[in-house]
């Protein structure tokens, strides 16, 4: 069970906190297909950063020491490179789309046909193969939060709530989940939030109010495009070994399926990933997932081909989809660049 | 005016792009600067070759200049990064040390495509190397076949060493319809040297040493989907050693047995997932038999605590859970062979098949003191198992379509 919970987050976070920069963007008005790219090149810089100050030997000395606070450190220190990097890489979606009144579908297939060739074509330079990885050790080793950090032996347990959401989890996730739950607050409950929603809903009423929707739209993107980034080095952090090779398997495609099946809303986006996560999980895994700790793998022990397992998070995906899609409900404006002139 | 604005901010964005990735190249978006996988920045070699016998292959440049833009000796890599820290780096750092001892020049050629490589990718990838200047080509993964069998019939005067291999005739093998080996009596390459390994007998060792030691839950984790015959030989092998060992021992033991998520010999989050559920479910150790698949089952044994037997070269430096590793002698087996083929007595293995296993000192554990970390097992108990390996007193089943049948005593073998 604890091997279930503990898995289904680490797929599942990613693609929550995805899902919402795309709903930040799409509540402002801008359709943001780019979120795989802008996963994949925030991913790349991550990993890079990670790797560069590994080099430098700045970390190096706490990982000796045994220092976990200090590699937390770290760890939040790469996120928001990546997210800062992600943000400056949505800005070109946002200036085609809002400046220049591209069609922002194009706009964000092209920083998605982009990113995987330049974040490839820059790991070659780098590293001259197809794969970035840390300098030393590996993302477990570095990152991730265990039981020894807090004393406990290789045999003692920590209790279930322990053992389950502290013994060998990562920062990043209870920080994507603080974020998600924040920003959530931040677009529901707050000025800046009405206003951003509205622009995605209706501009020129915005406009007649005296709301600025180019800077709204050009907000909403860049936030998206940071929690996107941030997100893509999570993924690759938590699941990938720190490791960038131009792809993050279609986690960002993935995040709009979640964010059209969640309604463009926060809580039903978190549970949308949190089901994708599961069955992610359960494909990967399904031979050893004993649920109730029996000793018994029950999944295993059906006989059912491990194709089936793997087909399944897709395959739920795309029934989900199929039922909810027709209630779904888009921001108005979305899509339309926005006109002064236009009524 | 407003275009004005417009166009420098679109400028300053480019310009920015460009700086964040790296300050020489300039963001020309051709996707076919990143699909050319055969198109290398070369770095000067800070290389003297005057300087004695070199023996560290990390000291070599991967890149190197030649100053005529020859290079004598041609690496055509397998699947899989080229600093997978196993097979292909491997292989590389053979070509790398006889290249760097005998002052030749060198460079490796990566098929484009990546793991979706085909065997147009390969041959044109083995064309590079020969036009490029290769008196030898060198030829890693049973996968290149194909390949090489055209690249050996379009110069017949370039001696190919292909490793994990074995000799190639002219024409390919046909099979009929129930998948038996239809007569083939086409004439033998001279041209191209298989040089393969008895993998099971590294195999065998790891696992038995493992046993002995004291693991009793053990995992394998293969590459190739159970089609590379190399990977097949060490899984088999290291089945019957854990047998062996729980024989002795009167004990019963579990193995999980996966080829799953392997086939491209890649790291995956799907394989991380697989074996963090093994080593949450008590597997103690999974030996990751495959080039960069041991990230993703290293990172797993970090997490959970658990070990890891590596592969085909000493992995201890990678990790500290890195109990042992089932080696190969690649980089000797290249430079022998490359030895031979500027010595002038190709002839004598070219058209041949090398099977290199413990009389020849190429496959094994590594014994050095850093890389030793059984507790129970000792290099003297090591020691003798390898002796009765050579005397031929302990013989491994090198056929690895016997495992299917193959009723195990002392293992329960949860095949995945």
């Amino acid at each position: 069970m604890t091997f279930l919970i503990q898995q289904t987050m680490l797929y599942a976070i990613p693609l929550m906190i995805v899902a919402l920069a795309g709903v930040f963007a799409e509540r402002s008005g801008i359709i943001n297909l780019a979120l795989e790219g802008i996963m994949i090149f925030g991913a790349f810089i991550g990993v890079l950063f990670v790797n560069l100050v590994q080099q430098a030997g700045i970390f190096n000395a706490a990982y000796e020491a045994g220092n976990w606070i200090a590699l937390q450190g770290f760890e939040l220190l790469a996120m928001l490179v990546s997210a800062i990097m992600g943000a400056v890489f949505s800005l070109l979606l946002s200036f085609a789309s809002v400046n220049l009144k591209a069609d922002q579908t194009i706009g964000g297939t092209a920083l998605n046909l982009m990113a995987p060739a330049l974040v490839l074509f820059f790991i070659r330079i780098i590293a001259s193969q197809n794969t970035l990885q840390m300098a030393t050790g590996n993302a477990a080793g570095w990152f991730m939060i265990q039981k020894s950090d807090f004393g406990y032996g290789r045999n003692e347990e920590m209790g279930f709530f322990g053992s389950t959401f502290i013994d060998r989890t990562y920062l990043a996730t209870y920080v994507c989940i603080l974020l998600f739950i924040i920003l959530s607050v931040l677009l529901y409950k707050t000025r800046f939030g009405l206003r951003l929603r509205s622009c995605g809903e209706n501009p020129q009423a915005a406009d007649s109010l005296g709301i600025n929707v180019y800077k709204m739209r050009y907000a909403g993107t860049t936030i998206s495009g940071a929690l996107a980034g941030m997100g893509g080095f999570v993924y690759a952090l938590t699941t990938a070994n720190c490791s960038a090779n131009g792809d993050v398997a279609g986690f960002g495609f993935l995040a709009l399926a979640v964010m059209i099946f969640g309604n463009w809303k926060p809580l039903n986006i978190a549970g949308a990933s949190l089901l994708f996560g599961l069955f992610k999980c359960v494909a990967a895994a399904y031979t050893s997932i004993d649920i109730n700790g029996d000793g018994v793998f029950l999944l295993a022990e059906l006989g059912i081909s491990a194709h089936f397992y793997r087909l399944l998070p897709y395959l739920i995906t795309l029934v989900v989809l199929a039922f909810t899609s027709k209630r779904s409900r888009a921001p108005k404006a979305e899509g339309i660049p926005y006109d002064k002139g236009q009524r | 005016m407003k275009k004005l604005v417009a166009l420098l901010l679109a400028l300053t964005m480019v310009l920015g792009l460009a700086a964040c990735g790296n300050g020489e190249t300039t963001t020309s978006e051709d996707p076919a600067t990143s699909a050319s996988q055969t198109g290398e920045t070369e770095t000067p070699e800070s290389e003297d070759p005057a300087t004695g016998e070199i023996t560290d292959p990390d000291s070599i440049e991967d890149d190197m200049l030649a100053d005529d833009g020859v290079y004598q000796i041609g690496f055509v890599t397998d699947v899989g990064a080229l600093k997978d820290k196993s097979f292909n780096q491997g292989t590389y750092d053979g070509v790398k040390l006889y290249a760097a001892n005998n002052g030749l020049s060198y460079k490796y050629y990566q098929p484009a495509n990546g793991d979706a490589a085909t065997d147009d990718d390969r041959y044109n990838a083995m064309v590079a190397a020969v036009e490029g200047g290769a008196q030898v080509v060198v030829c890693a993964g049973y996968l290149q076949e194909a390949a090489i069998r055209r690249a050996a019939i379009a110069y017949p005067d370039v001696p190919f060493i292909f490793i994990d291999g074995y000799p190639i005739q002219e024409e390919a093998t046909e099979y009929d319809a129930d998948g038996n080996a239809l007569p083939n009596d086409s004439p033998i390459l001279e041209n191209v040297a298989g040089i393969s390994f008895q993998e099971e007998q590294a195999g065998y060792l790891a696992g038995y040493a493992a046993v002995m030691d004291g693991f009793i839950s053990l995992g394998f984790s293969g590459g190739g989907g159970g089609e590379n015959a190399a990977c097949n030989r060490f899984g088999y092998g290291y089945l019957q050693g854990i047998n062996a060992a729980a024989a002795e021992k009167d004990i019963t033991v579990d193995v999980n047995f996966s080829w799953q998520y392997g086939a491209n010999f890649q790291a995956s989050t799907d394989l991380q997932t697989m074996i963090s559920g093994w080593y949450a479910n008590g597997t103690e150790i999974v030996f990751a038999c495959g080039g960069s698949m041991f990230q993703s089952i290293n990172s797993a044994a970090s997490g959970y605590d658990g070990y890891v037997i590596g592969v085909d070269v000493d992995q201890s430096g990678e990790s500290d859970l890195v109990i042992t590793s089932a080696m190969k002698g690649l980089s000797d087996a290249v430079q022998w062979a490359l030895g031979h083929v500027y010595d002038d007595t190709f002839d004598t293995i070219g058209g041949t098949g090398t099977s290199l296993g413990v009389n020849d000192n190429a496959v094994g554990l590594p014994t050095s003191d850093e890389a030793w970390r059984f507790e129970t097992f000792s290099v003297e108990d090591y020691e003798a198992l390898y002796q009765q390996m050579v005397d031929g007193t302990l013989v491994v089943d090198a056929d690895y379509n016997n495992q299917a049948t193959t009723e195990w005593t002392n293992l329960v073998l949860h095949e995945i």
